[in-house]
């Protein structure tokens, strides 16, 4: 059988995923679906709602922070930045992730 | 449907605050530019709009938490959804009530018709008339309401009494007043046995009532309160703006007298138009900069 994406498992980490489609540059919500999208090779059935709130939350809590676009044509954009709170986060986050797999990697194994 | 119309569909319901406003732009813009990058890769317009809106997903969870369930009409929901909490029998009371509340009506009217005694008239408007008006009372005060919680049936049964007492003593008052041998000498006399102490009693159960209202509409109502406490930079701000106003409109109402007297009622009215004036002026200097 096709492995298939955990959507149950990445929904826990959107928080890390949006921070980390922000460290390089600030970006509006469809483009960071967009990037989103792109890097899972459009495997990743995500709800935008779900992106929406995250942003909401990550606001909240200083992690991000949010500005009108000056776009001269066209609807405004939303654009995201994140914040040196958020950084620290992201890099806790990714450690923690990380320590996580080995531990999963490890249980999975055959050779236990 | 176009974007717009399916975001207004969506936070229907919503009341419209500013940070709601905020995110019904970001997502018109961001779901515009989705559908317009979708027709781009080959698909119509419709196909588009439904992909678009269906990686959307359920936006009610942020809908809920940006207005905090604000709705917009507070009084309107507090009526208009009396029909939920109305049990069939309590519907048809009501309109039992109300159809011998009507025929009362029309049985004085055609007594009175017929038999030229205003008298006749206020007898059968009595007889007919004051049970279901008791009716009525009874039923609407043990009502609960979207915004309001029911009153007891005790109590209510006080308020009914009482009014029943009050318009029998009204409805003996016209009779002895349109029959009587003394007219209103007996008539007046008339008042102080019913219509003296049910008023008295009336007055008194107005003034023990307690708040019945919903947590929701309490909340909604301090929340106004705030919003206007707001207006202004410090109570004592807020209790001279009040002051000045009603100076302003007893010294309006004391122009229009003056006025009349002097020069016409043609120019009086000039006075109430200033007062707006100022009044808007008022406002303008008092709200916090």
């Amino acid at each position: 059988m096709e492995p298939k994406l955990s959507s149950d498992l990445l929904r826990g980490h959107t928080d890390t995923v949006v921070l980390a489609s922000l460290l390089h540059q600030d970006r509006y919500g469809f483009e960071i679906y967009n990037t989103i999208l792109e890097r899972t090779g459009e495997q990743y059935e995500l709800k935008e709602a779900t992106l929406y709130s995250a942003y909401k939350r990550l606001e909240r809590d200083g992690f991000i922070t949010s500005y009108w676009g000056d776009e001269t044509r066209g609807a405004r954009r939303k654009y995201y930045h994140v914040t040196g709170k958020g950084r620290e986060l992201y890099r806790q986050n990714k450690l923690d992730w990380q320590f996580t797999r080995k531990i999963l990697n490890d249980l999975l194994g055959e050779d236990l | 449907m176009n974007i717009e119309e399916h975001i207004d569909a969506m936070f229907a319901g919503y009341a419209d605050n500013a940070s709601m406003k905020d995110f019904r732009e970001e997502l018109c813009a961001n779901l515009t530019e989705k559908i317009e990058s979708l027709k781009n890769r080959g698909l119509d317009e419709d196909a588009a709009m439904k992909k678009a809106l269906g990686e959307l997903g359920d936006i009610s969870v942020i809908a809920d938490e940006l207005s905090q369930k604000k709705r917009r009409e507070v009084f309107e929901i507090m009526y208009m959804n009396t029909r939920n909490y109305m049990s069939s029998r309590r519907v048809l009371l009501f309109v039992l009530c109300g159809a011998v509340l009507g025929f009362a009506v029309i049985a004085s009217v055609l007594g009175w018709m017929y038999s030229k005694e205003a008298g006749a008239a206020a007898g059968s408007l009595m007889v007919f008339g004051i049970p279901p008006a008791c009716g009525l009372i009874f039923l609407s005060l043990t009502q609960e309401t979207a915004g309001k919680e029911a009153m007891s049936w005790k109590r209510a049964l006080m308020y009914s009494a009482d009014a029943a007492v009050f318009l029998f003593g009204t409805a003996v008052f016209w009779m002895t007043y349109l029959n009587g041998p003394n007219g209103l000498a007996d008539a007046v006399a008339v008042l102080i046995p019913f219509v003296l102490p049910s008023a008295a009693f009336g007055a008194f159960l107005v003034l023990t009532e307690t708040d019945r209202s919903k947590p929701w509409v309490t909340a909604l109502r301090k929340e106004a309160l705030e919003r206007e406490n707001e207006l202004f930079e410090s109570l004592s701000q807020e209790r001279r703006f009040e002051l000045l106003s009603g100076a302003l409109w007893i010294a309006a109402a004391a122009g229009f007298v003056l006025l009349t007297m002097t020069l016409g009622i043609k120019f009086s009215w000039l006075s109430a138009v200033a007062a707006v004036v100022c009044q808007m002026l008022l406002v303008s200097a008092f709200i916090k900069k």
